[in-house]
């Protein structure tokens, strides 16, 4: 790694740092949530943010952006706590996380959310919509990128398959999805829920051009998004992220039952000691 | 059943009848109405664009495609992504029609218009081919439930235009309108009726097209044609009718229909081309519920079970929406 690739990620490294720091800010303003899926996705929306993405944090709406669809709604938390570090909105709204008449709602939606460009949360929308908007801006002659974040219990939406057949007949190469591989869902682990594995594979025969990474390894995620921006191909791009549900705090991850967690007051205290302990290292 | 079983039946009505348009005897027609007018309205409006799945040319848009290639997107058969695709579609400024037959846009698009278009404001407008009873392949194809379906849903216009006439002003009013619609149509040779009443459609106001002191019918889609026809024979009984088109299901004319009913000594009568749950007839029922009028409603409209499969003739005959069993359940009222 070069010296400057060191420092670009330690700068990475700091603001997922500080991206995790945010999400626990919010899951203990109400005491439970989907803090694990926040903590494990971290590193992946931090790449995005602050390393592949074009935008302009002041101008959510400036046309010449790469666009962000979280198509996972209740990832919100995630979402909120990256948009804040960027500067999207103020990080003292970080404690109005899901109260009434907060800008920011347990479920991502479009309107109530500066930087958050879909109402996800009925799973399955996100590439769809990312197939619209990508006919959208080709029909523009844009340059942009749209990113949708999805989860792997997602993968057994209908629509998600729909949209990638679509994808690849339109060579939408101006896509790159992403799918949070935690393993975890409502129900119990996401491959005993609905095994769909091999899902490279099934990707790959749908028509993309695919990358499977460990999704909490920053220099491999930058590697990875650097790769879905510059392959030369017609094909929609995605990046399945293995990521461990509670990265960087150590006493959340692994926990067997993590979709979603409530903790004792004092454990937010601890969370956030061994959040601070794991950015000594 | 056996070749030589189906040799046995010898069908009274042929297949043509099974998905005839539904234009009764004496209207002058007017061809692909919808399709034209979209091609018309987007020679000078670029954010126009067309989507399909898979039924193109089966609700008349295929002529916009042949018109405009690269600003049509054929999306295969797969209605949810079509919606969804609306969605991003018109989250980069493009106004897309999105067609389909009006079940699968109901029964297979709900969550998608709801939570990809409704709820983000997305202009688009989806275009359902086949409303009501107007084919014979039963219930998998008519669309008897597409308005009771979509009346739920905030922030959706919902309309049911009479005719061709009403078809080529809808299309540019829907494309001026930053909402989603739903709008069901009729495709083909379409029937051209309201132009000889100088009739001009604007989204959500109803249109008192004949007076009359006993009757008040109020109706929305191709039922209004059958309403006029009906009320020229009813006439010739000495019964006098009104007839008040109600072409926007969401939002109502609750002003312009309660107008009209407060009116008072006529029997009052809804007709539409849909079940008899959630359409227009249980609109103006609530409306008039809510307004404190004691007033008796009685509803022409399909029954609440699956059609029948068969010819068209004899299915609008046998559950009540033609121009003759209007005029019979009329007088049975009276």
């Amino acid at each position: 790694m070069t010296e400057e690739a060191h420092l670009h990620n330690s700068g990475l490294a700091e603001r997922a740092h500080r991206v995790r720091r945010n999400a626990l800010i919010m899951a203990e303003t109400q005491g439970q949530g989907y803090i694990a899926q926040a903590l494990g996705v971290a590193d992946v929306l931090s790449v995005a943010y602050f390393h592949a993405m074009k935008v302009r944090p002041e101008q959510p709406d400036w046309e010449e952006r790469d666009r962000f669809l979280l198509s996972v709604g209740h990832y919100g938390i995630a979402h909120y706590a990256v948009l804040a570090e960027a500067g999207y909105f103020p990080e003292e709204e970080l404690t109005t996380y899901a109260a009434d008449d907060s800008r920011l709602p347990m479920s991502g939606m479009t309107s109530y959310t500066p930087g958050a460009e879909m109402s996800g949360g009925s799973i399955g929308l996100g590439l769809p919509m990312a197939v619209g908007m990508g006919l959208g801006l080709k029909r523009k002659g844009s340059k942009s990128f749209i990113y949708t974040l999805m989860g792997d219990g997602e993968l057994a939406e209908g629509p998600t398959w729909e949209a990638a057949i679509s994808a690849a007949n339109y060579g939408l190469d101006n896509i790159i999805a992403l799918v949070d591989f935690n393993q975890v869902q409502a129900d119990g682990p996401s491959m005993k829920v609905m095994n769909t594995e091999p899902v490279s594979a099934k990707f790959e025969a749908f028509g993309f051009f695919v990358q499977r990474v460990d999704g909490n390894d920053l220099p491999k995620l930058v590697a990875a998004f650097d790769r879905a921006r510059e392959h030369p191909g017609p094909q929609p791009r995605i990046i399945i992220c293995d990521t461990r549900m509670g990265s960087g705090v150590d006493f959340l991850e692994g926990r067997e039952k993590s979709h979603f967690i409530r903790l004792n007051p004092e454990d937010w205290a601890r969370a956030h000691a061994a959040l601070d302990a794991r950015r000594a290292q | 059943m056996t070749t030589a079983a189906l040799g046995t039946l010898t069908p009274a009505l042929k297949a043509p009848d099974i998905a005839a348009s539904s234009i009764d005897e004496g209207h002058r027609t007017v061809s692909m109405p919808f399709g034209r007018a979209l091609i018309r309205l987007a020679e000078t409006r670029p954010e126009i664009v067309g989507m399909s799945a898979d039924l193109a040319k089966y609700t008349d848009i295929h002529v916009f495609a042949e018109r405009f290639p690269d600003r049509f997107y054929q999306m295969g058969m797969s209605e949810q992504l079509m919606a969804t695709a609306a969605g991003g579609l018109a989250k980069e400024g493009f106004i897309p029609f999105a067609t389909t037959y009006a079940t699968f846009a109901s029964r297979r698009c709900y969550d998608f218009m709801s939570q990809a278009v409704a709820e983000q404001h997305a202009s688009v407008k989806l275009i359902g081919g086949l409303p009501g009873l107007t084919t014979g392949y039963g219930p998998s194809h008519q669309a008897t439930d597409d308005i009771a379906i979509f009346r739920a849903m905030p922030n959706l216009t919902i309309i049911d235009p009479c005719d061709a006439c009403e078809i080529e002003q809808m299309v540019p009013a829907i494309a001026d309108h930053p909402g989603p619609v739903y709008a069901r149509i009729l495709r083909g040779n379409v029937a051209s009726v309201l132009d000889e009443y100088g009739y001009r459609f604007e989204i959500g106001k109803s249109a008192l097209l004949r007076g009359g002191n006993d009757v008040l019918i109020v109706s929305t889609g191709f039922m209004t044609m059958r309403a006029l026809d009906a009320a020229r024979d009813l006439k010739a009984d000495g019964i006098d009718v009104a007839v008040l088109h109600v072409p926007t299901i969401k939002p109502l004319d609750e002003m312009g229909i309660l107008r009209e009913v407060r009116r008072g000594g006529r029997l009052i009568v809804t007709a539409e081309n849909h079940s008899i749950v959630g359409g227009l007839g249980d609109a103006v029922a609530s409306l008039i519920g809510r307004s404190g009028l004691a007033t008796e409603l009685r509803q022409i409209a399909l029954p609440d079970r699956f059609l029948d499969a068969g010819t068209l003739p004899v299915l609008q005959e046998r559950y009540g929406i033609t121009r003759s069993a209007m005029c019979e359940s009329i007088r049975r009222w009276l």
